[in-house]
């Protein structure tokens, strides 16, 4: 039996070997190729081997950043207190302060795209503003915000406000118009009255597809974040990567690559897994 | 309770200006409905509905696809307006849907987030407690209140205590009208709307939901307008029929062919069947489609 049919499933096993393969097959050729330009160049920093990669995991997690001035006490810290104070975890604070602005910020962007689906008046007066401001390219404008609003956090909020909430208020928009109109009949045939039906008839029912959405946007979110802590920023993940760019520091670059996307990946997890546990009765199209 | 006369199309016209009767529950005067098409024109739905429904009454109205039958029961819910002419409900001009005016669709007829006894509560639940005031103490005593209500209308409608907990889409097609019925009955409404309710169940449940229902009114005496398409089923459950059909050109609207009490004798069925065949102008062959 051909493995390209549409009916043929691999076994568990297969299916365990499948999925990982391109990992081990990435990590291979990773480290294959940091042998073979080690041998040519032992001086080499554009693809570090695993030594120089867990020194650098080391320096950025246990190290303050060289800019900053060391503690007095600094030999005399607990392992703890070090990390505490090593650039890794300062970053990661700096960045998810950041993200977590922009996160909260998606919330009323969800109430708008409620309220446009279901009150005529508020659809018209926002739809065509949103429709236009969702084609503006966030990262156009960065210059202009950096001008009007300074390099501190409050440009780079706007940057994640611009680039994401027309898509989480559009989608929210959209989801509140595919709820059947009978279950807005229903709602007022039960007593309910407007924002009854808003709240506890129609955004309960969208709000798994919301967080779905707000999901798939953690992304984007995080692509506007990093755009605006590479270009003006003294602290952050994407600060660090970008400060370590000039200086060829690949040993650190990396790690905090793949920090990154570990710190996403648990997010989405975390937000796939609470959405299941909180709305036993959403079943994904 | 039936009408006291069997009324041809153009006998009700007449009764409409009189004073209304003190049992008179819902008035269609005049009632005009039209769409505007994507090239200009108009459709015309309804053509001229004069129509009066008595509290107690269950009333079937019956036509063929597309005759404006779910039409004239949104407009009585009040969730559509006419183009022309009023409907009154106790007096007063249906503007939207409310409490008085029970529904049960045939689609989704519960809110898929809610347990079976979350939809039955949320009526009693919404009317007396907003969002903010659903956090008092009260909320919680008057909540043990609702949830004994639900649970003996559960059980009215044939279904177990341990269905109580269940999410719309573990129910059968069947369950799912039945936990419809005692959603809308919970609230006492006036009256009760049903649009094609049954008509996506296979004909066993079906037969069970019809023999449900016609006990349900029995005992409770709440006002039904049904609409459905299947002879059988309206001449089976109605007191009053009406059927509503196109007279002539396809362009015209639909108006009350046919408007007649059902006996409650079951030698007269036929006769009355064949009357509403030729009224709607379909046979009971063309149910099946």
């Amino acid at each position: 039996m051909s493995v390209l049919s549409i009916s043929v499933r691999p076994s568990r096993i297969t299916g365990w070997v499948l999925s990982w393969f391109l990992f081990a097959a990435g990590i291979s050729l990773y480290f294959y190729t940091a042998q073979r330009r080690h041998k040519e160049n032992p001086d080499d920093r554009v693809v570090p081997t695993l030594a120089q990669l867990g020194a650098g995991i080391y320096q950025a997690a246990m190290n303050p950043d060289a800019d900053e001035e060391p503690a007095a006490d600094a030999a005399s810290q607990s392992a703890l207190d070090r990390f505490r104070n090593g650039m890794l975890w300062k970053d990661t604070v700096a960045s998810a302060r950041r993200f977590i602005y922009g996160l909260a910020l998606l919330f009323p962007a969800v109430l708008l795209g409620l309220h446009m689906g279901l009150f005529p008046y508020f659809g018209t007066f926002f739809l065509r503003f949103i429709l236009f401001f969702d084609k503006i390219i966030a990262l156009s404008v960065l210059p202009i915000l950096f001008i009007a609003f300074g390099i501190d956090e409050l440009s780079k909020v706007m940057l994640i406000v611009i680039g994401v909430t027309p898509t989480i208020i559009l989608d929210t928009f959209n989801l509140t118009r595919s709820v059947p109109p009978e279950q807005i009949v229903k709602g007022f045939t039960l007593g309910a009255r407007d924002f009854d039906v808003a709240y506890r008839v129609v955004l309960k029912q969208i709000w798994p597809r919301v967080l779905n959405s707000i999901r798939l946007n953690l992304k984007p979110l995080m692509l506007f974040l990093f755009a605006g802590e590479m270009i003006a920023s003294t602290d952050g993940l994407a600060y660090r990567i970008a400060l370590l760019r000039r200086h060829m520091g690949m040993n650190i670059i990396i790690p905090y690559v793949l920090w990154v996307a570990l710190l996403l990946f648990l997010v989405d997890l975390t937000m796939r897994l609470l959405n299941k546990r909180l709305h036993p009765w959403f079943r994904e199209a | 309770m039936v009408p006291g006369s069997v009324t041809e199309t153009g006998a009700t016209q007449a009764a409409v200006h009189a004073e209304p009767a003190p049992d008179l529950l819902i008035r269609l005067e005049n009632i005009h409905v039209s769409y505007e098409l994507a090239d200009g024109s108009r459709k015309k739905v309804l053509d001229g509905i004069d129509l009066e429904i008595r509290r107690g009454e269950f009333v079937s109205v019956i036509g063929r696809t597309g005759c404006g039958k779910s039409t004239l029961l949104r407009l009585v819910l009040g969730s559509e307006q006419a183009t022309e002419g009023r409907v009154l409900a106790g007096g007063r001009e249906v503007a939207r849907p409310d409490r008085d005016r029970g529904y049960v669709p045939q689609k989704y007829s519960l809110f898929p987030d809610k347990t079976v006894i979350d939809n039955i509560t949320f009526g009693p639940e919404v009317e007396e407690f907003s969002l903010l005031t659903r956090f008092r103490p009260m909320f919680y005593r008057r909540r043990k209140e609702f949830r004994a209500e639900a649970m003996r209308q559960l059980r009215r409608m044939g279904l177990h205590e341990s269905d109580a907990t269940k999410y719309p889409d573990q129910l059968s097609g069947g369950m799912q009208q039945r936990v419809a019925i005692a959603q809308a009955l919970v609230m006492k409404p006036k009256i009760l709307l049903m649009d094609e309710a049954f008509s996506a169940l296979d004909p066993g449940t079906r037969a069970g939901m019809q023999k449900l229902i016609r006990q349900v009114w029995r005992e409770t005496q709440t006002t039904v307008l049904f609409v459905t398409h299947n002879i059988a089923e309206a001449i089976h459950l109605g007191t009053r029929i009406v059927v509503l059909a196109k007279d002539g050109a396809e362009s015209s609207g639909s108006k009350v062919a046919l408007d007649l009490p059902v006996p409650g004798v079951d030698e007269e069925l036929p006769k009355i069947a064949e009357r509403v065949e030729a009224a709607a102008g379909h046979s009971r062959l063309d149910e099946e489609e």
